[in-house]
């Protein structure tokens, strides 16, 4: 019996943090004590593995390989827990029951699998051996943003589907197509985070509204914060700086995702 | 005609150096610094001191120089500048009659902190560092009235520093009601403490920059959460759902799900 839940994070928009909050919510939720891993579906422009302290040298195969029939689940997944280098918030990941399974970051390897197309039957399957395979209780997807047909995939295999959207106009109308498209999927969770909300707003007021237009949770609201852009890459955040308002926000999203029944 | 006009001339610059002398000593007597000295030291001082004339934009001293005398503006106005990190000239002070400039140099023998020019016609009084110390060490009474002075203005500025303080910290909080309160004070332009006065206003101003920009930025949230337009939501739904593919997609999400279900 298979129990893993996929959790998808999708943004309409490059550049809203959906790789360094699935990276962190995924972090959470391992030092949780849960099974956790993380699948980089962002094929054009892979990057959550810098997050956990990845590069080119460290990584093996990849998903692209996996898709094409060249190497099987077991191969690809990382043991984070047993690399965790020498990175203060990476670290306390150490023992921690996560994997990470990389995007081939090989211009001519990225180019050739949206030559291809992606197969859904054959991601899917991909998706459940990953989480059979490695027994785990979560899978999170870093996907590309927009709707192109490989994040369609990913939002239609989800069990929790998180929406990643900064607080203007042009994210509220793109999260309001993707909102649609979620519901004509059937996902059964579905949830919003709000993230680089500037301080000054009244967060609970934006909660508020957001969840009026949408009809749907706001797990949560996380700051613009220059501490994020200045210490985040190479480091998880939320782990390195636990009780910075961004960490407290999206430990509350890592709960709502927990709560999940 | 040579000689008669120099006679003419050394009486005539004698006189009106008496003159000018009653004036000085009137202007010593309604400064700050010297008012607490008697009739004959302030006379004493008037003696020892030389008279600047200034035209509007002249230099008076020089952010950096060497500082080796105190002014009293006796005539006219002057500001005190400073350039910030774009060159641009920041006006942090105006001076006017009966206030002295730079005798923080005399005493710390640090260059210059500021410049200062003439905005009119200024007349100013100079009185060199060797006469300063002179008097300071001849006349207690003179040395009790410079340390007044100091001691007064220090008051108001560590007062003043703690209120900013506090007002900084409601900032933080995001508190500006104070404002509203403490308003009058900055209105009170003929008061002594005019430099303090200067920069409350100046603080004054800019928390109310802070919090227009802040109110700026709550209105456009207000603005922005008010604008999907449900005729291009709905466009770009139907073009995604429209294809072939979505069709396929749709169906063999349904299957997987129901398939979840029966596990
Ligand atoms: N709340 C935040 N405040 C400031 N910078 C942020 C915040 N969240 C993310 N960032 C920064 O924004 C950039 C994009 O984040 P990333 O997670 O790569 O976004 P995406 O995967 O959606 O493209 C990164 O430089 C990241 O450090
Ligand atoms: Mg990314």
């Amino acid at each position: 019996m298979n129990k893993g839940k996929i959790v998808s994070i999708h943004s309409f928009r490059g550049g809203t943090g959906k790789s360094n909050t699935t990276a962190n919510l995924a972090a959470q939720v391992a030092m949780a004590g849960k099974r956790v891993g993380v699948v980089d579906t962002d094929i054009q422009s892979p990057g959550i593995h810098v997050l956990f302290g990845l590069d080119e040298n460290k990584m093996g195969k990849t998903m692209n390989d996996f898709l094409h029939g060249t190497a099987t689940i077991r191969e690809i997944g990382f043991p984070i827990g047993d690399h965790v280098g020498g990175a203060e918030g990476l670290s306390k990941l150490a023992g921690k029951n996560l994997w990470l399974f990389p995007s081939s970051i090989r211009g001519r390897e990225i180019s050739q699998i949206l030559r291809d197309g992606v197969d859904f039957n054959k991601l899917n399957e991909g998706l459940q051996t990953t989480i059979s395979e490695f027994d785990l209780d979560y899978l999170f997807i870093d996907t590309h943003p927009g709707l192109n047909e490989e994040t369609l995939l990913s939002i239609a295999t989800s069990d929790v589907l998180i929406i990643i959207l900064r607080p203007d106009n042009q994210d509220l109308q793109g999260t309001s197509v993707t909102v649609d498209i979620a519901r004509s999927l059937d996902v059964p969770n579905l949830m919003l985070m709000v993230n680089k909300a500037l301080p000054k707003y009244d967060f609970a007021e934006i909660k508020n509204e957001i969840e009026a237009k949408f009809n749907a949770p706001v797990a949560g609201v996380l700051p613009l914060s220059f501490d994020i852009a200045e210490n985040a890459s190479g480091d998880l955040f939320s782990l390195r700086y636990p009780d910075h308002q961004w960490s407290q926000a999206l430990r509350g999203v890592a709960q709502a995702v927990l709560a999940v029944e | 005609m040579g000689s008669g006009e120099s006679a003419y001339e050394t009486v005539s610059g004698t006189g009106r150096r008496k003159i000018m002398n009653e004036d000085i000593t009137r202007r010593l007597k309604e400064s700050t610094m010297f008012n607490g000295l008697s009739d004959d030291a302030l006379i004493a001082l008037a003696e020892k001191t030389s008279l600047r004339k200034l035209a509007m934009g002249d230099v008076l001293m020089r952010k950096g120089d060497f500082g080796d005398s105190l002014f009293l503006i006796h005539e006219g106005w002057v500001k005190i500048v400073t350039t910030n990190s774009d060159g641009d000239e920041l006006i942090l002070n105006k001076c006017g009659p009966g206030e002295s400039i730079g005798e923080m140099a005399l005493l710390d023998q640090d260059p210059r902190s500021a410049t200062v020019i003439a905005l009119e016609d200024v007349e100013a009084l100079e009185l060199s560092r060797d006469v300063f110390e002179e008097i300071l060490d001849q006349r207690p009474d003179v040395s009790f009235a410079v340390i007044r002075g100091y001691s007064r203005r220090l008051r108001f500025a560590t007062n003043y520093i703690e209120r900013a303080i506090d007002w900084t910290q409601k900032i933080a909080a995001g508190d500006y009601s104070f404002i509203d309160q403490t308003q009058p004070i900055i209105d009170q332009k003929n008061s002594n403490d005019n430099k303090a006065i200067q920069l409350l206003s100046a603080f004054f101003i800019m928390v109310r920059k802070v919090k227009e920009r802040e109110d700026g930025l709550k209105k456009q949230l207000e603005k922005l959460t008010f604008e999907i337009d449900q005729v291009r939501r709905k466009q770009e739904f139907e073009e995604i759902t429209g294809t072939e593919f979505y069709a396929n997609l749709k169906e063999q999400a349904k299957t997987l799900r129901q398939k979840r279900t029966q596990q």
